[in-house]
Formats: C-alpha cells, structure tokens, sequence
C-alpha cells in the first residue's frame, strides 16, 4: 500500500512538473514584455524573422551594429529562416509568438496584409519618409495605408556564360524565342563534350521555373506574366503558347540541361558556376549568389531578357516595392519602428546596393549610390524596359495549375490549345468566384499600357 | 473503497497521456472537420458551403493520381522492404559472427532524420552529378547518366529511399518476434527430420503470426502515410509521378510560395475535406486488411 502511494506521489509530481513546463514559457514571455519597454536598465528584445539568404552576412553584420551601437537600448534577434519562412510565420501567429518585424516581399505582402499579421506604419512616417518612398500600391500600401516602403528592386534577366557563347561563336545574346532556341542548339554542340548544355530551368518546383522565365519573357512582350490581361480582368494563356513551345523545343532538341524536371535553383546556379550551363533567366540576386554563395569559375554577364518576336511592347518586370513591416502583434512597436528606421536609413540603403544585395527602388538613394561593388551586376542595372507591374489577383484554382500543365506539356507533349482553353476557363472560373465572394478585385483597364510601365528608372 | 482507490490510481496514470491525446491529436482532428464545410482561405471569411468540397474531390483527379501514386509507392515499400526484413532477421537471428554491429548499421537509417537522409539521396540519384550515376559509368554499367528523379525512375527512386529507412525498423521488429519463438520447438522438429526450409515455413511464418500481423500493419499505415522524404527529393514531381496522398493534403494546407509571386492560395476548407478522405481510405485499407488477416493471429 505505502508501496502505491508513493508510485501516485511521484506521478503526481511528473504531472505537475510536465504543466509547470508547459505554463513556464508563458510567465516568461510575460516578464520579459513588461520589463521590455518601460525599465531603462533592460534591453528591449525584439525580433526581426528573414528569409532572405542572399543578403545574410551583410544583415547581420548591421543587426550587430544597431546593437552595439543604438542608444535605445534596444536589442534585434534575427532569424533567418530557409524556405520554410512563411509556414514558420503562419504557425508563430497561431502560437502567439510571432516576431517583430517581418521581412515582407512581392509574393507575401499581399497574403500576410489578408491575414492580419501586418500594422500599418503611417503614425511613425514623416513628410521626408512620404517624399523619400514612393508609395505603391498592393505593394507596400492597402486601402490608403502604408505597410511597408521599398528597398531594393529585383531585375529579371538572361543570365548567360560568355566563354561558352565565344565557344559556340555566338556573339549576341538572343532577343526572340526563335534565337533562344538556335542559341540553346549551338552552345549544346560546342559544349556537350565538356559536360556544358545551352539552357537550363529549375523544374523541381515548375511555379518557381516558370516564375523567373515564361514570366519575364510575357512581361517584355505585353502581356501579364502570369495568365492575367490588365485590360479585360481575364486569364488569358494564349499568350503564353509560343514561349511554352519554345521550351519544349529546347527540351526536345536535347539542348536542355539533363536532369531539369527534378533540379532546384541552387543546384542549378552551383552547375551555370561551374561553366555546365549556358543560359538561364532569373533575378538580379544571381549576381550576389555568384560572389558569395556560389562563386563562378567562368566569364559570365546578364542581359535583356528576350521577347517573343523581338519587340518589346511590355515592360520587364521591375519587382519589389517593399521590404520591412511592423507586426500586427507586436507589443513593442516603437522599438521595432526604431529598428525600421535604422535600416531604411539612406547611408544602409546605400550600402545595399554598393555590395550588390538588390538594386535600389528608392530615388534619392539610387541618385547617390555607385554601381555595385559586384561582378555582374552592370547587366542587372535598371535599363529602359523595366518596369513595375500591377498586382494581379491571385485565385484558388481548381485542378492543375498553369505552371504544372506547361510543365507536363513540356515533358509529355499534348494539345497545348486544348490545354491553354482549359486553362482559361477554369482560372476564369475561379476569378468569378473569387470576385463573387469579394476576395479579390478585378476590373477592366481598356487603357491599359502595358509598354507604358517602361522606362520609369531608366531613360 | 479498494476499488476505487484502484480506479482512480489507474486513471491517475492515464491523465497525462489523455491529456496529451486530446491536445495534440483529437483537438486537431476536430477543428479541421469543422473545415471541411466552409470555404475557407486561412484568412477573411469562413463560408458555409455544405458539402461543395467533397463535390470537388470526386471530380480532383490530381489528388485521385496521388491516391493511385500512393498506392504504388506503398505497395512498392512493403513488396520490397517486409520479405527483406523478415530475411535479415532470420539470418541475423542465428548465431553469426558480428551479428550485433550488422544489426546496428541496418537499424541505423531508423534514427536519422529523413529530411537529413533525403537530402543526402537527392546528391546520390541527383542525374547530372549523382553519385550513382558516376559511379554506374565509371564501371561501364550504364553509357550515359540515367535521370534517376526524371519522369519514368521518380518512384522508383522514392521507393528505394523509403525502403532503405523503414528495412531496420521492421527488421528489429521481426527480430523481437523470432526470439520468442522455443528454441524447443526447432529441436524436436529436428529430431523429425525437418529442413531450414520446412522449419522457416512450418514454424517460423506461423508462430510468428500475431507479431507479423502487427508489423504488416503498422508498415501499411506508414508506408500510406509517408511523404516527407518525397517533399524533398522530388515535392511530388515530376509533373506530379511522386505526388502521394498526404503530400497533396500538405500543399493544400502550406502552399508554397514559387518565383516571386504568391501564385497559390490556401485551401484550408478543402485541405481540411481531401485530408478526412484521406483518413477514410488509409482506415478503410486498414480495417480490410485486419479483418482479412485474422488468421495470422490465431497461433494455432
């Protein structure tokens, strides 16, 4: 009997041990917020979640500074976080522990602002802020507030092997799908033996492929990089036929890297490094992946990307906008405002694009920055097709995505009419909806220019 | 008064586990089943849609594919990984030199992490620089690289990866199982006059029935299940030949985000109905097969 007893005692004691556990994170939390802002002798502790990789060492490299240096008294936690950020994000609102302030981009703003995790900024921003940022909207601004001011801009285009191209003797980079091919062909021919092929895309995540090529290639030619028209607020793919048949050209001329449909970007930047790849089109980060992440072993350089016939009746799409954001759930938003300050100081600013992190989107800071300090970089520099886009409305489609079904075509080969009708009708369908249901916005732009978005950073 | 005290001593131990239980499994459950009847995006507003998202799975044939892929991958796992086990038990359970440190290195793949262990197959089958494939032409075995995670190996490539990580674990298993069968029983069968093959056969599959059943039916559910080392090595590509059930559900739920535009949206509603079906048909499959293998665990 005294025997179970003390079995019971000490399940009790594990019991109690294991919820004192589970309560002890929470009392935590809470003394460190309440000597957070108020007790000058204490730091205040705020976080600040990334997931850029590109730009880390120099980030953190100033996120040690401000902490050395700032007289607030204010200490920034950085977390990196891989590519796994936005579920991290999504489950840290859910747990109560989200962070700070929050690395926001072209491709979350819009989803984090829906979901709340965003506050507006407009009580901490003065005239010069206003004056210095240009307000964009859907990008850093939703419903006449502010969330976010840019930073950097990211270019899009062909990045190519220069040794392999005077290899092949090819002497210009293509501007037509039809010469993106022929290229892909003779720079295969001149570099097969070594190992080297003309063209490579990242099809382990077909949206992600596709996202820095057909867009782009679209975008220049007029048309949205994504399926939507601007001017009659409907998906149209049609657009899309000959670029997608070009690539399916490359694949079958065997001018395609082996290996596309389950090669990722960074294995595919660590091949182009190693001189195994002649073209590819991507951001303009691949300058500063090729200084630092993967240093290039051969003569490389970027150039326009090409348009479907030659004539560029778009704009190439100039992306960013934004940067850092407040945290709707932060308790500490004076600090975390200092924080923001601090880096979007003009002198860090400046910095940032001397190293060659992005290309600056701010005036007066791309007025007084120099060209970067990177190898490459001149033929990321904004030229006079760039161009900001608008946002398009992003829908919940039912069955295959357009980024899959191009893929598929590309692989299996299929009616790519039949394909792209289907397409249509089922985004178009999901828009209805979506519009329906007042999730997203889409109204006809007659008007709308498409070559009109050019040539806004440069003449 | 005995017995109750013994009732509430028996609870006591119960508690934490139930409390666990119902935290982290059924209140889960709960919540995504109320999902299942709304239109919900993760964010804005829940809209009642009654059962419109089972209407759409009926007519979803990118997940009835990873259904079927499912299938495949699972039969594939278990056709090659339970006769494999069961062998190296058998072998590893006589009394081999250096039996302890094979046992080890096989049980090995069980404990590391399967992103780990994915990540370190995808350099291995990876077609341009595999180490397979260098190390296939470099014996002349094969004349040019074959693309391992291409369209036609992709699910091979998974399979082999799977069974690899699960062989130790049902082995180790199986071994538990063998050990308690009488060493008596293979003695006497002996003296009859019995051959290894007879006895594998008459004593070894029967007696090991009731431990075999289990073991059959925990590789099923883990095998339907199964999906992280995919996420890795291919994310259900290419053009959707590895996509299995639970990987298809997880997309749903976390959409990831491709280029540099959010081309995807969150389906937590029909995340939430496509992952009850799912439940349904990994049950199903589980329920049919230990109603059909009750014999196995009558040790007669």
């Amino acid at each position: 009997m005294k025997k179970r007893w003390l079995t019971m005692t000490l399940a009790a004691v594990v019991m109690a041990g294991s919820l004192a556990a589970c309560s002890g994170k929470k009392t935590e939390e809470n003394g460190g917020a309440e000597s957070g802002g108020s007790d000058s002798g204490e730091k205040t502790v705020i976080s600040y979640w990334t997931g850029d990789r590109h730009d880390s060492e120099f980030i953190k490299e100033v996120v040690d500074e401000y902490n050395a240096t700032n007289k607030d008294n204010i200490e920034v936690d950085l977390v990196i976080k891989g590519d796994d950020f936005d579920q991290a994000l999504d489950m840290s609102f859910q747990t109560s522990e989200p962070p700070d302030v929050i690395r926001v981009k072209e491709n979350t703003i819009q989803t984090f602002y829906k979901k709340g995790y965003l506050a507006p900024i407009d009580e901490f921003l003065k005239e010069e802020h206003k004056a210095a940022f240009p307000e964009m909207p859907d990008l850093n601004s939703f419903e006449g507030k502010r969330y976010s001011l840019p930073n950097y801009g990211t270019t899009m285009r062909l990045i190519y092997n220069k040794e392999l191209f005077a290899k092949a003797g090819v002497t210009a980079p293509p501007t037509t799908l039809a010469e993106l091919v022929d290229v892909a062909k003779k720079l295969t021919a001149a570099g097969k033996e070594s190992g080297a092929y003309g063209f490579a895309q990242n099809f382990k995540n077909p949206g992600s492929a596709f996202g820095r090529s057909s867009r782009v290639i679209a975008e220049v030619s007029g048309f949205g990089g994504f399926g939507y028209d601007f001017k009659t607020a409907q998906y149209d793919f049609s657009h899309f036929k000959p670029i997608i048949e070009a690539f399916k050209q490359i694949k079958d001329d065997g001018s395609m890297l082996p290996g596309v449909e389950s090669l990722d970007i960074d294995p595919l930047r660590a091949q182009f490094a190693e001189g195994k790849i002649g073209m590819y089109l991507s951001f303009s980060a691949e300058a500063g992946v090729y200084t630092s992440q993967f240093p290039a072993k051969i003569e490389w350089a970027a150039a326009p990307a090409p348009s479907i016939d030659g004539s560029f009746n778009g704009a190439s799409g100039f992306l960013g906008g934004q940067w850092l954001a407040l945290s709707s759930k932060t308790t500490k938003k004076e600090a975390a405002w200092k924080f923001m300050s601090y880096m979007y100081s003009e002198s860090l600013l400046q910095q940032y694009q001397e190293k060659g992190f992005g290309i600056s989107m701010v005036p007066s800071v791309s007025e007084v920055a120099a060209t970067p300090q990177v190898k490459g970089i001149e033929g990321f520099l904004p030229n006079p097709y760039d161009g900001v886009w608008p946002v398009y409305p992003v829908v919940a489609v039912q069955g295959t995505k357009s980024d899959d079904a191009f893929f598929k075509y590309m692989v299996s080969g299929g009616d790519l009419d039949a394909i792209i009708k289907d397409l249509n009708e089922r985004y178009n369908a999901a828009l209805a909806q979506a519009v329906k249901n007042g999730e997203v916005k889409a109204e006809p732009d007659p008007n709308f220019d498409p070559k009109a978005l050019a040539g806004k950073f440069a003449k | 008064m005995n017995k109750a005290k013994n009732v509430v001593f028996s609870y006591s131990f119960l508690l934490p586990s139930s409390i666990l239980t119902v935290v982290l499994g059924i209140y889960p459950i709960v919540w995504a089943m109320r999902y299942m009847f709304f239109d919900y995006k993760g964010y804005g507003e829940e809209r009642f849609i009654g059962l419109d998202n089972f209407a759409r799975i009926w007519t979803d044939h990118e997940y009835w594919d990873s259904v079927l892929n499912t299938f495949i991958y699972a039969g594939g796992k278990l056709a090659l990984s339970l006769p494999l086990a069961l062998l190296l038990a058998v072998i590893l359970n006589r009394g081999l030199r250096g039996r302890g440190v094979i046992r080890a290195l096989l049980f090995m793949p069980t404990i590391i992490s399967t992103a780990v262990m994915a990540v370190v197959f995808f350099a291995i089958f990876n077609s341009y620089n595999g180490i397979l494939n260098q190390f296939l032409m470099k014996y002349n075995l094969i004349g040019s690289p074959v693309d391992w995670l291409g369209v036609d190996h992709a699910m091979l490539s998974v399979i082999l990866v799977a069974v690899w990580g699960a062989l130790g674990n049902y082995m180790l298993l199986f071994l538990a199982g063998l050990q308690n069968i009488p060493q008596d029983v293979y003695e006497s069968s002996s003296l009859d006059g019995a051959g290894r093959w007879q006895q594998f056969r008459y004593i070894t599959i029967p007696m090991l029935g009731p431990v075999m059943q289990m073991i059959v039916m925990l590789a099923i559910i883990n095998a339907l299940k199964g999906y992280e080392s995919i996420m890795v090595m291919t994310d259900g590509g290419p053009i959707g030949k590895t996509n299995v059930m639970f990987l298809y559900v997880f997309k749903l739920f976390f959409p990831t985000a491709s280029g540099s535009a959010a081309t995807q949206v969150q389906e937590m509603g029909y995340g939430s109905a496509v992952a009850f079906v799912t439940a349904l048909i990994v049950g199903a499959i589980t329920i049919v097969y230990f109603y059909g293998s009750r014999r196995m665990s009558r040790n007669d």
